[in-house]
């Protein structure tokens, strides 16, 4: 079945590259990134794995740091829109945010001092559950349409892109606001060293001595909007979301399947109800994590599905931002189509022969109007969104 | 477009698959038990409907739930009790087959487990398998691995909201020709953490029955389960309990949201202090039934009560509103047994932040 295109008429983010988009896209096309130590919690492990913190950025206590980022990244995307409070209360509006952490009901302290019986104080707990992203984005603007937290790891955020493209298209919503946000945090650092695919170093996506990804957060949102709205306020495009696939490897909990099977049949969902030849498509932001094991699946993929497209990971910039990842790559993946120009994949040096291709290594550009965006996940989730270069039509 | 319920697998307090669930209805005979809190460091238990797993044998060699927790069995439970209840072999290739979940908490069990890990053994210690197994989507995971299930998986997370809103996206995908089949399941784990935080905010131990349509008494009773739907498109639905006609969400539901003709309006409420009166005034005039008290309050269970509402819709006739003896509610609440007059019933679930779910089911 093919989709109709969706107009985006709005985006905004934060990570460890920038506090909004202008300032996050020059620091990519810098060349710059500083990936450090943790500051914000310590750990006991010998070894100081590198993560893409915040800096500068101290939320309200009431709320998770989680909803922070993502109504950070809201307010910018709703701004970018020129979409007024007065306006957005006679319209329909959803919210659909992916995230890993931002629902969890996970709280250190509370858990430590339950488990030592000293009656942990029901504040910590109180707070998580006024902090569903999703919830707290709609209550803060007062939207009243459908509202959804989406959970499936890495991919969360490319799926809260593509299930807001299908509220619009379905006529659930005018406009939705979609995207995702996850802090970096002590639990999460711990979770994935213990995983064993951490880099003790800034990560080299698809690098031969690649060891792993380095942790990073992030919040990312873009608005989404519908012919009849985008009509009546005589709004230009930035860019529009044509295709999304997703589907699942169904071979393991944290692993990817070898023959990529799941990430294939996502691509091709996403270029079929776009009705996308794949010659057409100008670049891939590929999840590119720096795991030895994604980045061997991913690029044997692209080589079969899209021999020769040049392709590239952002998250040696911002490290993995996991339920904002998807998110976040996706408004690059935009923003890029917009400039004409793609970033160098940073932290690749070294051609791994093992790989059925490079990413780009220095900045480039390029002249086609469509551009893919991927992220795979913890499950066996795959996810693709299909960008198309922003305009009038 | 409308949706066909073809199956129905549910566990809960009353046992596990429709007929155990058919049982309770019919009897009103489950009871909630002590659940004690021994990770908590000091002597606690409290009142609950706890859900046995044991039967997920019947389908699965032991050996292969090894590294599989709670959660996740209940909805693997949950998953081939409705494939099973849809007369579809588990063995059959599942190319496009979706798999939907909503869970209010997620694998808390496996949370606190791994916080566990390294909280009493230090960092360097920490579990990757309960770490793995934390993940809000572990439990769809299982489910497309073991099913063979190769289509898109969603996991959604938002308390009380995550019924319905989840079980829009399974809509759209059937709607969207994404798939031919969906798994739509609902999954709550009552671990210790949970319970917890219950006695901590509740702080009732001894509440010996829900009384959901009850407003100013708290009455709420923690639950766990899990309620799956099996659903297809209407034109490829063969048998099957009812149709699913439209699942409305948002905020601050209004007056006259109720469709027309309207037989009965299955309430979600469920003790919980805060909501009663906001069902009890949504409900004004209407002919209500409430079963929560059959499996307890959780975030999960409007899907529950779709369950029971399909299974209403497939005999023609109503059930009894466990705990309704004691009502207060402007409404007619229906007595079991009664026919269902025309063909449709409305579940409805109240969220924080002024949310909404309303589920349109109809006879088809």
């Amino acid at each position: 079945m093919t989709s109709a295109p969706v107009a985006i008429t709005g985006m905004g983010c934060i990570c460890a590259a920038g506090i909004n988009l202008n300032d996050t896209m020059a620091a990519l096309f810098s060349g710059c990134r500083a990936p450090a130590p943790p500051v914000s919690f310590t750990c006991s492990h010998l070894i100081n794995y590198p993560v893409f913190e915040v800096q500068g950025f101290t939320p309200p206590p009431d709320l998770l740091r989680t909803c922070s980022l993502g109504l950070h990244a809201a307010r910018e995307a709703l701004a970018d829109a020129g979409l007024d409070r007065e306006f957005l209360d006679s319209i329909r509006v959803g919210v659909s945010v992916g995230t890993t952490v931002g629902s969890a009901m996970s709280n250190e302290t509370f858990c430590r001092e339950l488990r030592f019986g000293q009656q942990p104080d029901m504040t910590m707990l109180e707070r998580i559950q006024r902090s569903n992203p999703a919830a707290v984005i709609a209550r803060e603007f007062g939207f009243n349409g459908p509202c959804q937290t989406i959970v499936n790891a890495c991919s969360s955020g490319t799926d809260a892109v593509g299930l807001a493209a299908s509220w619009i298209r379905s006529g659930i919503c005018d406009v939705a606001l979609a995207g995702g946000a996850d802090e970096l945090g002590r639990i999460t650092y711990i979770g994935f060293i213990a995983l064993q695919i951490t880099d003790d170093s800034p990560c080299k996506p698809f690098d031969l001595n690649r060891k792993g990804l380095n942790l990073g957060e992030a919040g990312a949102m873009m608005v989404l909007e519908s012919e009849q709205v985008r009509a009546m306020r005589n709004k230009r495009a930035r860019s529009f979301l044509l295709g999304y696939g997703s589907a699942c490897d169904a071979y393991h909990l944290t692993a990817p399947k070898p023959d990529g099977a799941g990430l294939k049949s996502a691509i091709a969902e996403a270029l079929a109800c776009s009705n996308t030849d794949p010659g057409a498509v100008a670049f891939v932001n590929a999840h590119g994590t720096g795991t030895p094991d994604n980045d061997r699946v991913e690029t044997q993929v692209l080589a079969e599905l899209l021999p020769g497209v040049p392709f590239l990971s952002t998250k040696g910039y911002t490290g993995h931002t996991l339920g904002a990842a998807g998110a976040i790559e996706a408004v690059f993946t935009a923003a890029c189509l917009e400039r004409g120009e793609i970033p160098a994949s940073i932290g690749f040096s070294t051609a791994d022969p093992a790989l059925r291709g490079n990413p780009l290594t220095r900045n480039t550009t390029f002249s086609g109007t469509i551009a893919l965006s991927e992220s795979l996940a913890f499950g066996g989730n795959n996810s693709v969104v299909i960008l198309g270069k922003g305009g009038v039509t | 477009m409308q949706i066909a319920v073809q199956g129905i697998g549910v566990v809960g307090c009353f046992g596990a698959g429709v007929a155990k669930m058919r049982q309770a209805l019919l009897t009103g005979a489950v009871s909630p038990a002590a659940f004690d809190l021994p990770g908590c460091g000091t002597p606690l238990a409290i009142s609950a409907f706890r859900a046995d797993t044991s039967s997920l044998a019947d389908f699965v060699p032991l050996k292969a739930l090894r590294r599989i927790d709670n959660f996740s069995r209940l909805g693997l439970l949950g998953a081939y009790l409705a494939l099973q209840d849809a007369g579809v072999p588990a063995a059959e290739k599942q190319e496009r087959l979706g798999v939907v979940i909503a869970s209010g908490y997620g694998a808390t069990g496996s949370t606190f487990a791994f916080l566990d890990s390294f909280i009493n053994d230090g960092d360097i210690c920490a579990s990757p398998t309960y770490f793995a197994n934390s993940v809000h989507n572990s439990a769809a995971a299982y489910i497309s691995i073991m099913l063979g299930a190769t289509g898109p998986s969603s996991t959604v997370s938002q308390f009380h909201h995550s019924v319905p809103s989840a079980l829009q996206t399974a809509c759209l995908w059937l709607a969207e020709g994404r798939v031919d089949r969906v798994l739509f399941g609902a999954i709550e784990e009552l671990s210790e953490l949970i319970g917890y935080a219950w006695h901590r905010q509740r702080g009732r131990a001894d509440i010996p029955e829900m009384t959901p349509l009850l407003t100013g008494a708290e009455s709420a009773i923690p639950g766990e389960g899990a309620a799956f739907l099996l659903l297809t498109r209407r034109e490829e639905s063969q048998g099957g309990y009812c149709l699913l006609d439209r699942v409305i969400t948002g905020r601050h539901l209004k007056p006259g949201f109720l469709p027309s003709p309207l037989d009965l309006l299955v309430l979600g409420a469920d003790g919980r202090i805060e909501k009663g009166g906001d069902y009890a005034k949504l409900a004004k005039k209407a002919t209500v039934a409430c079963f929560t008290s059959l499996y307890g309050s959780m975030p999960g269970s409007p899907a529950f009560d779709i369950a029971i509402a399909a299974l209403m819709l497939k005999e023609g006739k109503t059930f009894d509103s466990p705990g309704s003896a004691v009502c207060d509610f402007p409404a007619t609440v229906a007595t079991g047994g009664e026919s269902l007059k025309g063909c449709c019933v409305s579940c409805l679930s109240l969220s924080d932040d002024d949310g909404f779910g309303l589920i349109n089911l109809s006879k088809g």
